[in-house]
């Protein structure tokens, strides 16, 4: 029996309305690399954060070498050896390498009231040859590239002498060149007994550099196994497993005439000649995981940002999109993923949040309008889409997720687009207005409209979409119908694994 | 197990329309309290001073009160739609010298006084659109490039008048601030067409809509198919027409182009919006308030005169009345929510 470190065990986390995990469990050994994997929402974050203290588990144990803890803050979990590193990087871009590291704890460097930089420097390099970094501890952060970055939070989490470190997709901005590096340093640590948690997405480097994988899905434990005792198609399966629920009303709908085509767009580092179209009565789905391109690639047609080349054909017609008034103008509609920064505007009623994007439709030509023209334009969307709200007043950031987005997918169904596209429509948002806004979604393309719907729910997107892509890499790398779609193949596509 | 259940949602039910019956009654109150703060402080201000002084009250200083507020009250109407927008304007006080010189030049040259008036406008409106441009062009934050074009507004209207004030203005001109219609002086007229003017512009045109969008959340309302863009130049010029009207109230009240007139009056506008209702991050906009916040500035200063305190005074009251207005808003915004969560968990 090897040392455990670690030990997680029936950890259980309610949201409101949400179980984001249940009765989950997780165990770590001394020095050993722990995969844990999952598809987006799975509940590794959620699970990663109770650990350090980010989040209070409802029931659950966590046993930290042999002793039952229960950490209040991250700092405190660091404190006694728990290091995570993030996937945005945490450092302060305008100081150096050196300050970075020891940030916070200037202390141990004091001469007197002062900071002695030159042992600060001394400690700084002599941390960095331990490791085998070769960074230069006066160089300025913002002026080092992303990997280095990320070696330097690497150097500063293992200078807390960590006994487990967390790494959340480390190597997901990384080059080849630097995975390796990365691989060898992550090696290092664990042969001098660090152990660490690997958080990652993609499935081919599971087998790379970790000993164990431990998977979790839907706020599950499913399962944990040696890395040279699976397979991946098991592994797959495992992350997939769920069976398809007949939630999705999808509605059988004649599909009609092309309306949209985009053609060879490309925009430099985001994504590159994405070429698709989608017809009236039909629902595009659009998958991938999170950062492959797909919202990027929906924000560039709307006109939210600029793209490089590449060409939007509206009915047969060439369009120029430069702002999102052009897209509006052309027939597009968006409902994007970020429904607090890009979609409600909080300060707003729930009403003028409504008309928002039809405004300039209730307005005469002297840009006046009747309060009874937009109550008019209101009230026909709150009846339709059955919007709960005390009064047409009422801020909209009083209202629940589900009837919040409503809203924002009212404001556009009131300017009649003839192509909609929906960015993750049902994100955050309870099961039962999930499967109202199906519903909703199903009936619209019953009426001609044609929808674009990203999601990174599999059964959403397979459920909903009468043909599929799968973006990864900011590339379309594969396409299919609804019948022939099956949860393992899009994870496959979208994970970039090689199917057997 | 069902039937409980059952039990427990009708239950809900009742409990929601017990709520909903108290919440019209006792809300009422003080719903109208929240939405008129600053006119309840205005009236408890006359109800003192009414009992305090007995000048205070007559028509003769009521006129006057008004009269001098006219000017801040219409620089605080502009300034009601820049920060519902969403944006800052720090040059507005500057702007005012630079569109007087320019209108008195004008007077100087010959022009007839409309004409002069109206090239004033231009002139505000461009000031305004310059502003604009700036920021969008750059994308840089209103704050600091209206800092900076309130030096250079200050600097030309130095540079054009050689430090010497136009004097000897057409009476016609002097007659819009220092003028008659019947009792009420011309400014007052002036102030409350600029004020109905706003506050149409702000609750029945599509402009308006937008600039409050673009104040709540400018990325949103930009993604809602709207030019933000526009709607920002469309902001600052309407704030340069609106100081170019206040130019002309000050100046043809002082019958002078004064190289100085305007300067710093942008933070009495500031402070007017503030003690208005409008707040400072955006997203809704009350020109009636603003019309308020100038009157309670109004009220105090004449107030101090009247019970011959120190005029120094006037500046620290009004530094006070600000820092208290701000704070009877969190106050109250805090007292209002916990009597709703009060109701709500009596209700339970």
């Amino acid at each position: 029996m090897e040392d455990v470190i670690l030990k997680m065990e029936g950890i259980t986390k309610l949201f409101p309305g949400v179980r984001a995990l249940d009765n989950v469990q997780l165990e770590l050994r001394k020095g050993e690399v722990h995969a844990v994997i999952g598809e987006n929402g799975a509940g590794k974050s959620t699970l990663m954060k109770i650990l350090l203290g980010i989040y209070i588990a409802d029931e659950g144990t966590i046993v930290y070498k042999g002793e039952p803890v229960r950490y209040t803050s991250p700092l405190e979990a660091l404190s006694h050896g728990i290091a995570m590193i993030h996937q945005e990087i945490s450092l302060i871009p305008t100081m150096d390498v050196a300050e970075n590291i020891w940030l916070g704890r200037e202390k141990r460097f004091l001469k007197g009231r002062l900071i002695d930089r030159k042992a600060r420097y001394q400690a700084t390099e002599e941390l960095l040859e331990k490791l085998d970094i070769h960074l230069d501890s006066h160089a300025i952060v913002k002026n080092l590239s992303i990997a280095q970055m990320q070696l330097i939070e690497i150097a500063r989490a293992t200078s807390y002498d960590a006994d487990v470190i967390i790494m959340d997709e480390p190597t997901s901005a990384l080059t080849d060149v630097e995975i390796q590096l990365l691989y060898r340093i992550i090696r290092d640590l664990s042969a001098r007994g660090v152990s660490i948690i690997f958080i990652s997405h993609k499935i081919e480097e599971l087998f790379e550099v970790c000993n164990r994988v431990s998977v979790y899905r839907d706020g599950h434990y499913i399962g944990t196994h040696n890395c040279d005792e699976i397979t991946q198609p098991e592994l797959i399966n495992m992350i997939v497993g769920r069976e398809m629920n007949n939630l999705f009303p999808k509605q059988e709908v004649a599909i009609g005439d092309t309306v949209l085509r985009v053609e060879h767009l490309s925009s430099a580092g985001v994504f590159d000649d994405v070429s698709f179209e989608v017809h009236r009565g039909e629902i595009l789905g659009f998958c991938g995981l999170m950062g492959a391109g797909r919202t990027e690639i929906m924000r560039s047609i709307f006109g939210i940002d600029p793209h490089d080349s590449g060409k939007i054909v509206m009915d047969g017609k060439e369009v120029r999109i430069k702002k999102p008034k052009d897209a509006v103008r052309c027939g597009l509609g968006m409902v994007t993923e970020d429904r607090l920064r890009m979609g409600a505007i909080y300060a707003l009623s729930v009403m003028a949040n409504t008309t928002i994007a039809h405004f300039y439709a209730i307005c005469n030509k002297l840009g006046f309008y009747r309060r009874s023209n937009e109550m008019q334009a209101f009230s026909s969307i709150r009846d339709t889409l059955s919007v709960k709200c005390s009064s047409h007043k009422q801020k909209i950031s009083q209202l629940s997720g589900g009837n919040q987005q409503k809203v924002i997918i009212g404001r556009w169904l009131l300017t009649n687009p003839k192509v909609l596209i929906l960015d993750e429509p049902t994100r955050g948002i309870d099961v039962g207005s999930k499967s109202e806004i199906h519903r909703l979604i199903s009936g619209l393309a019953a009426q001609g409209m044609a929808i674009i719907m990203i999601s990174s729910e599999m059964p959403e997107i397979i459920g909903m979409s009468d043909r599929i892509l799968v973006v990864r890499h900011g590339k379309i790398v594969h396409e299919c119908m609804r019948e022939d779609a099956t949860q393992e193949g899009l994870i496959t596509y979208a994970f970039g694994a090689q199917a057997n | 197990m069902r039937s409980a259940r059952r039990q427990t949602k009708v239950l809900k039910g009742k409990s929601i329309m017990n709520t909903k019956v108290k919440k019209s009654e006792s809300s009422l109150i003080s719903q109208l309290l929240m939405g008129n703060k600053a006119l309840f402080i205005l009236l408890a201000l006359i109800l003192i001073m009414a009992f305090a002084s007995p000048v205070f009250f007559t028509s003769d200083n009521l006129l006057n009160v008004v009269r001098q507020v006219a000017y801040s009250a219409v620089m605080g109407a502009g300034f009601t739609l820049v920060l519902g927008s969403g944006h800052m304007d720090l040059s507005i006080g500057c702007m005012v010298g630079f569109v007087g010189v320019i209108m008195g030049k004008a007077m100087e040259s010959g022009l007839p006084v409309p004409v002069a008036i109206l090239v004033g406008i231009i002139a505000g409106s461009l000031c305004g659109a310059l502003n604009a441009s700036v920021i969008t062009l750059f994308d840089l934050p209103p704050f600091i490039v209206t800092l900076a074009t309130m030096s250079v507004y200050k600097g030309s209207t130095y540079l054009i008048t050689k430090m010497v004030p136009i004097s000897n203005l057409p009476s016609s001109f002097v007659f819009l601030g220092q003028g008659y219609i019947g009792p009420i002086p011309v400014p007052i007229y002036i102030m409350a067409l600029m004020v109905l003017v706003m506050y149409i512009l702000l609750t029945r045109t599509m402009f308006g809509r937008h600039a409050i969008a673009m104040g709540g959340n400018a990325e949103a309302t930009r993604v809602s198919g709207i030019d933000t863009k526009k709607v920002r130049l469309g902001v600052y010029m309407t704030m340069g027409v609106y100081v170019a009207i206040a130019s002309v109230i000050l100046t043809a009240r002082s019958a002078s182009a004064q190289i100085a007139a305007g300067q710093n009056t942008e933070m009495d506008a500031i402070a007017a919006v503030v003690i208005g209702g409008t707040p400072l991050s955006g997203g809704s906009a009350n020109v009636l308030g603003t019309l308020v916040g100038c009157l309670i500035v109004g009220v105090v200063n004449n107030s101090l005169n009247l019970l011959g305190a120190d005029s120094n005074w006037q500046i620290i009251a009004k530094g006070v009345l600000i820092l208290f207005a701000i704070i009877l808003d969190v106050v109250w915004t805090k007292m209002y929510a916990n009597m709703a969560k009060k109701k709500e968990a009596a209700a339970k």
